[in-house]
């Protein structure tokens, strides 16, 4: 994988605020992304970060008008088979309020949220202390593993020449402490997060993790909002919340790594859904709109869209104490950190977290001297544009990208580029 | 490891091998490394070393990489093994191979276990794999040693074990413990034999005493011994107004031997 500079004027270059497609005025209702009065531009809108501004703890950012009909805003249903109305999930209010088509004007600044915007900076270590370089968490007595996130002190980093790191994979049996309870790791193929509940702590997790428990470990339904969105967006309708003393564990059902990340007060991190093991009972939980969508027409009304990472991206932070997040990698995982506007492209589909301060969109491809024909799909290639600051973690045993390869009729921000 | 005179015992399967083997040679088991063992009592079943070599009867058994393990055996005249015809990776041509004369067929097809088990028999060699990471589990059987197993789990068991299936009492469990109505079952009776089966993932084991239970995901539960009683219980998650879901989960009681395999099979909840 290498490293992506930003693509020169000409090329992959922005040309929403052209003269050809002046960008909306601040405050104008959103674009009708990909109708036919406003198709979509190769070039697409500019590879910047997505709206500025403090975001709600539902993702709305501020400022942001609550969800309402606004003129030139299709109606939230669309024609379905036998002409039925059928909810068109892709602009229905969520957490994230609507989901039109994000517009940035060009030449914003990125402004990450303030509340969240950077990792905030670990205290300094006392002396003789150990600071894992994954997790950055101080410790005084590592052992052979960080009690913070379980990576072995003992081994180097292992970085390749295009500046990815993998991973170290967790040592057989090591330990993470999270307030008074531990967290086991056991296996290497398929590892399993084996807790033990202290009685003062509680971990949730999506039920088909579930492992074993002792009989003191008691579980509960964990309240969540949104459900109707979730169903649509095949999101688990059921986090559960284990608490009580005793043993509790976790596996996922795909060969892999189990990612530790321990989240510090103020931060956060988004994740792609159903990558998720568990996450101690003092990490707040949320679920925000990915934004990356198109849209591709099938014959001449079969309009079909496509959300090539989800719908939904789960979101971890620490509003009062510190939190613990594992994550399963399928595969081998890796990590990155870009720079201020580093840009990164990857594929939708590898994507297993990112630093809230990372912003994303995606990026069409299309190789030079291919051949379209009236069915062909293209030959486009679809990419995840990841732009720093921040951390950026992939999983090497990722699935096929969905594009069926009917002509796309409209997308999320996305740049394009023809080779 | 404890070293018995000149002799060196298995904590796995507690056969004893020469002093200075680095592998037991009832089982495959690494002699030098030291059990893992978790704070919740599981313990990891030994990882069997890439080309390691183990024996049953006259024959041998070598466990051939790491990831998707290859289970090769070289059958001697007089010995002979057992298995789905699916596992079969390769074989020599000289191998013989039949049907193993099962009952009950009508009611293996309703519960969709395997109509034939296939018989190989020596001299010559023969490979078997599955289809998925996982390891092989190496359990040497003991005369009036009772095993029960996951359908479907099972990669090979020598001519001396006997094999058959048990109903799974109860329709709750039947129907929601995660395998159907029946598994297998495999007996040694009047001499030692061999089953190895591949769990998905990695497998612990732990010895339940005698009243001692625990919850399994159904689909986790990999092999018991005959001992372990196994019923399930279904906990409503309530969602509201989205109705919400049936969490079984499957208790086993002891006492007995448990083994679970972490990359489990998951069925939808309810």
């Amino acid at each position: 994988m290498a490293s992506n500079p930003p693509p020169p004027p000409d090329q992959g270059s922005p040309k929403w605020g052209s003269p050809a497609n002046p960008a909306p005025a601040p405050g104008q209702g959103s674009p009708n992304f990909g109708s036919p009065a406003n198709p979509v531009q190769p070039g697409g809108p500019p590879p910047g970060p997505p709206p500025a501004g403090p975001a709600s703890p539902g993702g709305q950012p501020a400022g942001a008008p609550g969800w309402a009909p606004q003129p030139g805003m299709p109606f939230p249903f669309r024609r379905g088979p036998l002409g039925i109305p059928i909810p068109d999930i892709s602009r229905m209010p969520g957490p994230g309020g609507p989901f039109p088509p994000q517009q940035v004007p060009p030449g914003t600044p990125f402004a990450p949220p303030p509340a969240m915007a950077q990792p905030p900076a670990a205290a300094p270590a006392p002396p003789g202390s150990y600071t894992c370089p994954w997790c950055s968490m101080s410790s005084q007595t590592p052992g052979t593993s960080c009690p913070s996130c379980g990576a072995p002190v003992d081994v180097r980093a292992i970085q390749d020449t295009s500046g990815w790191t993998q991973l170290p994979a967790v040592k057989d049996m090591a330990r993470i402490q999270f307030g008074q309870s531990t967290c086991q790791i056991e296996g290497t193929v398929v590892p399993v997060a084996d807790v033990t509940l202290d009685g003062g702590e509680s971990v949730y997790f999506m039920h088909h993790t579930l492992l074993f428990r002792d009989d003191g470990v008691t579980i509960d339904t964990l309240k969540l909002r949104g459900g109707w969105s979730r169903t649509f967006a095949g999101m688990p309708l059921v986090m559960v919340q284990a608490t009580g003393k005793g043993h509790i564990a976790f596996s996922h059902d795909a060969a892999g790594e189990i990612v530790a990340l321990p989240i510090q007060v103020g931060s956060g991190v988004e994740v792609r859904e159903h990558t998720m093991l568990i996450a101690s009972g003092a990490t707040a939980y949320d679920w925000v709109m990915s934004g990356i969508y198109f849209t591709t027409m099938k014959g001449q009304n079969e309009q079909e869209t496509h959300y090539p990472m989800g719908q939904f991206l789960d979101r971890f932070t620490a509003p009062r104490a510190p939190g613990l997040v594992l994550l399963h990698a399928k595969g081998n995982a890796f990590v990155r950190r870009l720079g201020p506007g580093e840009t990164m492209l990857i594929k939708p589909t590898a994507l297993l977290y990112k630093d809230l301060s990372v912003s994303m969109h995606l990026h069409f491809e299309h190789p030079a001297g291919a051949y379209r024909s009236w069915r062909s799909w293209g030959n486009r290639y679809l990419w995840l544009r990841c732009i720093g600051p921040g951390r950026v973690a992939v999983e090497s045993a990722f699935v096929p990208v969905e594009d069926p390869g009917f002509d796309l009729m409209g997308s999320s921000p996305a740049t394009r580029q023809q080779w | 490891m404890e070293a018995v005179g000149q002799r060196i015992e298995c904590q796995w399967c507690h056969g004893q091998s020469p002093a200075g083997a680095q592998s037991c040679v009832t089982c495959g088991a690494p002699l030098d490394v030291r059990n893992l063992v978790s704070d919740s009592g599981w313990r990891e079943a030994p990882r069997l070393r890439d080309m390691t070599e183990f024996h049953f009867g006259s024959s041998s058994c070598q466990v051939e990489g790491e990831l998707v393990p290859v289970a090769e055996i070289t059958l001697s005249p007089e010995d002979g093994v057992f298995f789905e015809h699916h596992v079969m990776l390769w074989k020599d041509q000289t191998v013989p191979v039949g049907v193993m004369p099962l009952q009950g067929m009508m009611k293996r097809s309703f519960a969709g276990m395997p109509h034939i088990v296939t018989t190989a028999r020596g001299p010559g060699r023969i490979a078997f794999s599955r289809d998925a990471t996982g390891e092989l589990v190496v359990l040497p059987l003991h005369p009036s040693m009772e095993l029960d197993a996951r359908e479907h789990a099972f990669l090979l068991a020598s001519h001396t074990v006997q094999y058959s299936y048990t109903r799974i009492q109860g329709m709750r469990t039947a129907l929601f413990g995660g395998q159907g109505m029946f598994m297998d079952r495999f007996i040694a009776a009047g001499q030692p034999g061999l089953l190895i089966l591949h769990g998905y993932g990695n497998v612990f084991e732990r010895q339940l005493a005698a009243g001692q239970s625990i919850l399994l995901e159904p689909g986790a539960y990999l092999y018991k011994d005959s001992s372990v009683q196994m019923t399930v219980e279904t906990q409503k998650l309530s969602t509201g107004l989205f109705g919400g879901a049936g969490l079984h989960m499957v208790r086993m009681t002891g006492p007995g031997r448990l083994g679970i395999q972490s990359m489990y099979v998951h069925h939808a909840t309810e």
